[in-house]
Parts: structure tokens; C-alpha cells; sequence
């Protein structure tokens, strides 16, 4: 009696609690399909859809059908062109690894003072070109950088900086590192706020302890504040290396990958074979292709720094 | 994408006219697809009262200049007024996704019954799809006369594809091919000068003068669209750079060379407007308009730009310089027309479609589209008096009377260099405009970097001749003179 009032009520709760995690299951998986849908149509099916117009020699136009194996990929990494790019790309990347990064980081402990009055209006006006649209700063600065009439170079000829107007975006010499400090300067705030996100991960109470214990600010930097954020200093690297090897929209609206191709980066070397209606037949296949490169080249160069990344955070847990 | 409906409006003369006219067109011909006795037979067209035109036809079509949209809208308007029981269905797209989606449409067999195919080479990959239909039905001495006398030539027109009429102009042909040498009259004149220069060497002269002058807030000249600049010098030094009196590749001329180095040299002296080098299309003229520009070889369409930014500007249009020792060249026209409108070969009322193709070919619809954009458009008739009367437009039309002849053109002749020149001509790797522009702001010998264009060039020659032996008699027109037109 006694075992049947207690094995009895469990009988009809097993396939209720079976029935109930399956509807869970099942919701969750409803509620995946739109993702999944749409993760499929414009994440996934581009890729595998570059990848294989990249074997053709395709316009665009038209199913693809003239197979070219790897005759883009060849003409690609033969052209003169393409590395030109290439590196222009890669030395985006270089700034915002080795300036924007650092600089970023030194300014978010600043900012993360709790000491200093109106830090939050210093973090919006810093985070406000982030959140401007590119096309309105690639105006503005072309105006702003202008040889003739232009505010900087009045003001550099005004205070004797310079005998004569410097050609800003129109000297293939000068052109690429003007837009790469555009570039650090628009992408500035989202890496301040990534790092402002890390340090306020760092517990108050180890600055307390290093305190008690002696230590100067230098050393609370080098054996607390770098070890506790280095986890998401890796996060913050490979996203900013990311964005900046991906940069398009700054180029294509201040030079368009000129003067004579110095600030052409692959994005607008890719943008320029596929969609400029200024050449007569556009070359969807060698653009694809050159995607493709590109694509692996990221992540071969993504994939080098994890192992790196890995090991200096081994070094530092020990 | 956007798509509007036929709307309503009152009656006026002009549309009982083009109604008329469009039932003219259509009467008497022997339509494509339909049948002559029974209007019915094609697609859902039917014969209204006394054998109008009835039924449902859409047309895609890019929405510019600004203010198109309107304006075809009201234009399809009257042409149904003409023809009650018509309606036409506009799709519009962006003019750099317009091919795209034709392509899209006629793959879901829901292609346009008429659409604007935006130039000879989305013409002829239609055209090979068959896509295109022929609108020979519509050439009679009326629809003939509209037209500069002999530009409908099959090997020249521009709008033929194997010897069929498919396609139907907009602008006027020449008004791609002249280029304006644009001055500011006032700044001449502020600088002792009464006329634009004439030579080179007055060129670099005034152009000197005036930047010296300027103190840095005046500049004499921009190398903006150098290769207007050298068409005078060499009528073939654009892509494919091919020498069509030789069959050579040819940008390594010396005359090309020596009407770089004008360039280069103003360059290296300080002379150019800093900044050139990064302009987007439409900062010369804004340059211009705000007299900080005195000088620059420019599109026509860059005249009407500069009158809205500044209506009073003291304008002056006049011919290219011309190299010291004389004129070498003219500016190279083609073909006498650039293919715009076509109709679709699937149309389901091919009546009606033709109909609004002879619509869009009338001298009211040339003249309403001239007197709204001020283009000139491919009827003469129906905008030459006016334009006489307007300063500017007379000033245009004076270069383009002195500065155009015609040339072989390769693709049309159609004698089997077609493919060649399509893929050379689209070749962005091709384009001597970088090889200008580079040893211009570089300073470098523009010598070398042509000629490595000129052997990439020969190179593709050599490979297309591994098929067509003929390629190089076919690229070559010996007995062609560049100071004539050239005559098939």
C-alpha cells in the first residue's frame, strides 16, 4: 500500500516530464528556424555560392558557364594589382593593431577612472564617429583635408607648419596613412568601449590587496590589470584586426582606391571587378575568387594569432 | 524596385496626335508576333473600337536623371490617354541594378514588354539570348526622317544587330562624344586673356599665368578626363588602344606620349589644382562653378551642372587645344546611336509594346524629354531651333559640328572581331587612364607604362587569333584617314 502510494504517482509524471522536455526541445527548435533560415540564405549560401563562381568566368549575368578551374585564382595571385591591394589592406590592420589598440587601451583606463569628473561625456563624444555614418564623415573630411580652402591645411599654413598645402588625399605618398588615421579615429570608440568592458571586469578588491601590499601603479598594471583583461584582450584583438581588414565603405566614399590605386584595398579591388559600372563587363567569377583568397588569407593570419594569444595567456596564468 | 500603375488625365491635342500615331504605326505593320488580320491572336491584346490598341504592357526603366520618375510616369500617361483601354506598368530600378534585374525577369519569364538594355553591350548579350525582338516593322520615311539623315545604317547605327533594328535612342549620338575645353570668361579676362587658348603652348602659357596669379585660391587648369584632352592627338588612344589605320596597338604613340607630358609637366611645375588627383565625377564643374577653376576638358552634361550652381558665371565653350603643330585627330564617334530602349521578343502583346517603342521613338517624346532635362536627344528636329536660341546649348553644338568624325568600328562592322574588342574593351586591366593618371601624379615617363599595355594588348590579339586568323586584317582600315569620317 504504502509502495503504492508512492511508485503510483510517478507513473503518469515520467511521460509528462518526457513530453515536457520534448516540447521544450521542440519550441527551441522553432524558435531556431528563422535563425537558421536566415543564417542560411545570406551567411552560408554566399560563401558556398562564391566559392563555387569563382571557378567560372562569369559576368554576373546569366547562369555560369564557362568553367575556368583555377585560372582566377592564378590571375589573382599574379596580378601586381591584387598585392597592391593586398597590402594596403593589411597595413589598415597593422594601425589598428599597433596604434588604435594601444592607444584605445591607455585612454580606457583614463576614462576608467571613477576620479575623473565627466567621463561619460568624454566616452560619447569619443564614441560618437562610431555611430556616424561613413559616407557624411568621407565628405566631411574631404572637405576638412582639402589643398585649397581647406581647415587643416589653412590652419597648418596659418600656425607655419607648412610652406604650401599638403595634398592630403590626393598624393599617392600621403593618401593610404591619411586614411588609415581616419580609419583609427572612426574606429576608436568601439575598441574604448571593448576595453572599458574588460577593465570593469578587473575586481576592485586585488587593486585594494596590491595596495595594502605596496605596489605602484605600474606594477597593479603590469600583475593585475593586463593578466585579468588578457582573455578578452584576445576577443578585442581578432575583432579589431577583423574590422579593419575589412575596411571598404571610408575608402570607396573619400578616394575610391585612388589616386592611381595607392589606397585600393582588396574590398574596393573586389567592388571595382564586380559592381563598377564604369567597366563594361563586370568579372563576378575573378571577383569571387579574389573573396575567396582574401577569406582564407584572414583566417590563415586569424588563425596564427590564436596559438600566439594562447601561449602568452598560459604564460600568464602560471 | 518600385512599380507604378497607369494613372488618368484629361485629353489634349497632343496625345489625340500620338494616339493616332501609334494606331498608325501599329495598323500597318506586320507586328512582331502577332497577326496582321486578327489583334486578338496576340497575347492579350485586343482590338478596341475602330481597331485601337487595348491591353496591359509594363516597361522598366531607371529613374534618371532626377525628376524621371515624374516624368515618364506623366509621359505614359498621355500615351494612354491616346489609347483608352491601354495601361502601362512602370518598374523602376537603380540604373547600376537595372541589368540585373532584366536578367532576373527573363529568367522567371516575367520579363518587361519594353526596357531600357542602357547601351550597346547589355544590347548585344541580350540580343544573343534572344530576348531582343526586331523593330523593323516600325522603320517607315516617317520614323526615318526623325532622325539625323543616314544614322539608321545597320553597320553603323549603333541600334542594329545583324542587320535588324532592335533598339531605339535617347540622347542624341553625339552628345557622348563631344568634349568641351569649359573656361570661366571672367577669370580669362581678370588675367589679360580675351579667348580660350587655342595650341597647347597657349594652354600651358594661360594656364601658368592663372595659377600664379591666383595665389592659391585661383588655379588655371585640372587634368580632369585626359583622354578628351588627347583625342585630338591620336583619335584611337582609349581602350582597346588598338591603331584601327595599322591593326597595332598603338598608346605608346609619341603624339599620345607628348600630350601626356603637357600634363605631366603642369603637374611637376604646380601649375594643376591640388587635389585633382582624388575628385570624384561631379567636383570639376563644382570646382568651376565656384571660381576656383578656370579650365578643364569636360562632358557635355557638366555645362547644365554648372548653370545651376552658378547661373551667371561668366561660361565660355570652346574646342580642345590643339597640339602646335595641328590637329591630328577628332574625337572618334563609333556609331551613330547609343542603343537604349528594346523590346522584349516575349512580349504577350507585342502590338502594344511596339506601340509604346514608336511612342518612345516620337518627336514629342524626344522634345518633352529635351525641354525637362535639357538633353539633347536623339530626334534633332525636336530641339535644334531651341537650342540655337540658348547660349550654351549653341555652344555645344558649335564643337560638336567641328570636333566629331566618324570611325571604324570593329563590332559593328561585324566582320568577326566582335569578340575581341568586347573582351579587350572590357578589360579594366586595359585602361590606359591609369597609365595618364600615373605619370601625372607620379611623375614618370608615361612612355614605358603604355607600352606595357600595348604588349598586353598584342598579347590578346595573338590569342584570339588562335581562332580567328583574319583578327588583325579585321582590326585594320588602311585606307581609312583619321581627319575623315569613315565611310563602310
Amino acid at each position: 500500500m504504502t509502495t503504492a502510494a508512492i511508485t503510483a504517482p510517478s507513473k503518469p509524471g515520467a511521460p509528462s516530464k518526457t513530453r515536457a522536455r520534448r516540447q521544450a526541445v521542440l519550441w527551441g527548435w522553432l524558435f531556431l528556424v528563422p535563425l537558421v533560415v536566415l543564417f542560411t540564405a545570406f551567411s552560408l549560401w554566399p560563401i558556398v555560392a562564391s566559392w563555387a563562381y569563382a571557378f567560372f568566368d562569369w559576368d554576373g549575368v546569366g547562369p555560369p558557364e564557362v568553367f575556368v578551374g583555377l585560372d582566377n585564382f592564378r590571375e589573382a595571385l599574379n596580378s601586381s594589382s591584387f598585392w597592391n591591394a593586398f597590402w594596403n589592406s593589411f597595413l589598415f590592420s597593422l594601425g589598428a593593431l599597433f596604434i588604435e589598440l594601444p592607444a584605445a587601451l591607455c585612454l580606457a583606463m583614463l576614462l576608467n577612472n571613477v576620479l575623473l569628473r565627466g567621463r561619460n561625456i568624454y566616452r560619447l563624444a569619443i564614441f560618437l564617429p562610431v555611430v556616424s555614418t561613413t559616407a557624411v564623415i568621407g565628405l566631411v573630411i574631404a572637405v576638412l583635408l582639402a589643398p585649397v580652402g581647406g581647415v587643416v591645411n589653412e590652419v597648418l599654413l596659418g600656425i607655419g607648419l607648412v610652406d604650401r598645402p599638403v595634398n592630403f588625399l590626393g598624393d599617392p605618398n600621403v593618401a593610404l596613412p591619411t586614411l588609415v588615421v581616419v580609419d583609427i579615429w572612426k574606429g576608436f570608440g568601439i575598441t574604448l568601449i571593448y576595453w572599458l568592458a574588460a577593465l570593469q571586469t578587473v575586481p576592485k578588491d586585488l587593486y585594494e590587496a596590491a595596495k595594502l601590499d605596496g605596489a605602484g601603479a605600474r606594477q597593479q598594471l603590469a600583475n593585475i590589470t593586463i593578466p585579468v583583461i588578457m582573455p578578452i584582450a584576445v576577443v578585442v584583438l581578432l575583432l579589431t584586426f577583423q574590422r579593419s581588414l575589412n575596411t571598404f565603405d571610408l575608402v570607396q566614399a573619400v578616394t575610391g582606391g585612388g589616386p592611381i590605386f595607392s589606397t585600393d584595398v582588396l574590398p574596393t579591388y573586389i567592388y571595382r571587378y564586380a559592381f563598377d559600372a564604369s567597366i563594361a563587363a563586370p568579372r563576378y567569377g575573378f571577383a569571387c575568387a579574389v573573396g575567396v583568397i582574401f577569406g582564407v588569407f584572414t583566417l590563415i593570419i586569424t588563425l596564427l594569432q590564436g596559438p600566439l594569444l594562447a601561449g602568452r595567456l598560459k604564460r600568464t596564468a602560471a | 524596385m518600385t512599380t507604378t500603375r497607369g494613372s488618368s488625365r484629361g485629353f489634349s491635342r497632343r496625345s489625340v496626335l500620338l494616339g493616332a500615331g501609334a494606331v498608325m504605326a501599329t495598323a500597318g505593320c506586320n507586328l512582331v508576333g502577332g497577326g496582321d488580320d486578327d489583334p486578338t491572336d496576340a497575347g492579350s491584346a485586343s482590338g478596341g473600337e475602330g481597331g485601337g490598341l487595348s491591353g496591359e504592357i509594363t516597361v522598366a526603366l531607371v529613374p534618371d536623371p532626377p525628376g524621371a520618375s515624374e516624368f515618364y510616369r506623366a509621359q505614359f500617361d498621355l500615351f494612354q490617354e491616346a489609347n483608352p483601354g491601354v495601361t502601362v506598368n512602370i518598374i523602376e530600378n537603380p540604373s547600376d541594378q537595372q541589368l540585373n534585374a532584366l536578367e532576373l525577369m527573363f529568367q522567371q519569364g516575367e520579363g518587361p514588354d519594353v526596357m531600357r538594355v542602357q547601351g550597346a553591350a547589355a544590347l548585344t548579350r541580350f540580343y544573343d539570348r534572344g530576348w531582343v525582338a526586331p523593330l523593323d516593322d516600325l522603320v517607315n520615311d516617317d520614323f526615318t526622317a526623325r532622325f539625323p539623315e543616314g544614322s539608321l545604317e545597320p553597320t553603323s547605327s549603333g541600334l542594329h544587330r545583324e542587320g535588324k533594328l532592335v533598339s531605339i535612342p535617347l540622347v542624341w549620338g553625339d552628345w557622348g562624344y563631344t568634349h568641351l575645353w569649359l573656361y570661366n570668361t571672367d577669370i580669362l579676362a581678370e588675367n589679360g586673356y580675351d579667348a580660350p587658348p587655342e595650341t597647347w603652348s597657349e594652354m600651358v602659357e594661360m594656364a601658368t599665368t592663372i595659377t600664379e596669379n591666383g595665389g592659391g585660391s585661383v588655379f588655371g587648369v585640372a587634368p580632369v578626363s585626359v583622354p578628351y584632352f588627347i583625342e585630338v592627338a591620336q583619335p584611337f588612344a582609349q581602350k582597346p588602344g588598338i591603331n584601327l589605320t595599322t591593326g597595332e596597338p598603338d598608346l605608346a604613340n609619341p603624339n599620345v606620349v607628348a600630350s601626356v607630358e603637357v600634363w605631366r609637366q603642369l603637374q611637376a611645375d604646380g601649375v594643376n589644382m591640388p587635389g585633382w588627383e582624388s575628385w570624384d565625377g561631379g567636383r570639376p564643374f563644382t570646382e568651376f562653378a565656384a571660381g576656383r577653376l578656370a579650365m578643364y576638358p569636360s562632358a557635355t552634361w557638366h555645362v547644365a551642372e554648372i548653370r545651376k550652381l552658378a547661373p551667371d558665371i561668366g561660361l565660355g565653350i570652346a574646342s580642345m587645344p590643339l597640339p602646335d603643330s595641328g590637329r591630328v585627330a577628332y574625337a572618334a564617334r563609333s556609331a551613330a546611336h547609343q542603343p537604349i530602349w528594346s523590346m522584349s521578343a516575349e512580349s504577350a502583346n507585342p502590338e502594344l509594346a511596339l506601340a509604346a517603342m514608336d511612342f518612345l521613338g516620337s518627336v514629342d517624346f524626344y522634345k518633352a524629354y529635351y525641354e525637362e532635362f535639357g538633353s539633347f536627344t536623339a530626334s534633332q528636329v525636336a530641339w535644334e531651333d531651341q537650342a540655337q536660341e540658348n547660349e550654351d546649348q549653341a555652344g555645344i553644338l558649335a564643337v560638336a559640328a567641328t570636333d566629331i568624325r566618324t570611325a571604324p568600328n570593329p563590332e559593328l562592322l561585324a566582320q568577326g572581331a566582335e569578340a575581341f574588342w568586347a573582351d579587350a574593351g572590357g578589360n579594366a586591366d586595359l585602361d590606359v587612364k591609369n597609365a595618364y593618371l600615373e605619370s601625372i601624379v607620379s611623375n614618370v615617363d608615361y612612355e614605358p607604362l603604355a607600352a606595357a599595355i600595348d604588349t598586353q594588348v598584342e598579347a590578346l590579339i595573338v590569342q584570339y587569333e588562335a581562332e580567328n586568323a583574319d583578327l588583325r586584317s579585321q582590326l585594320t582600315f588602311a585606307d581609312w584617314d583619321p581627319l575623315e569620317d569613315y565611310t563602310a
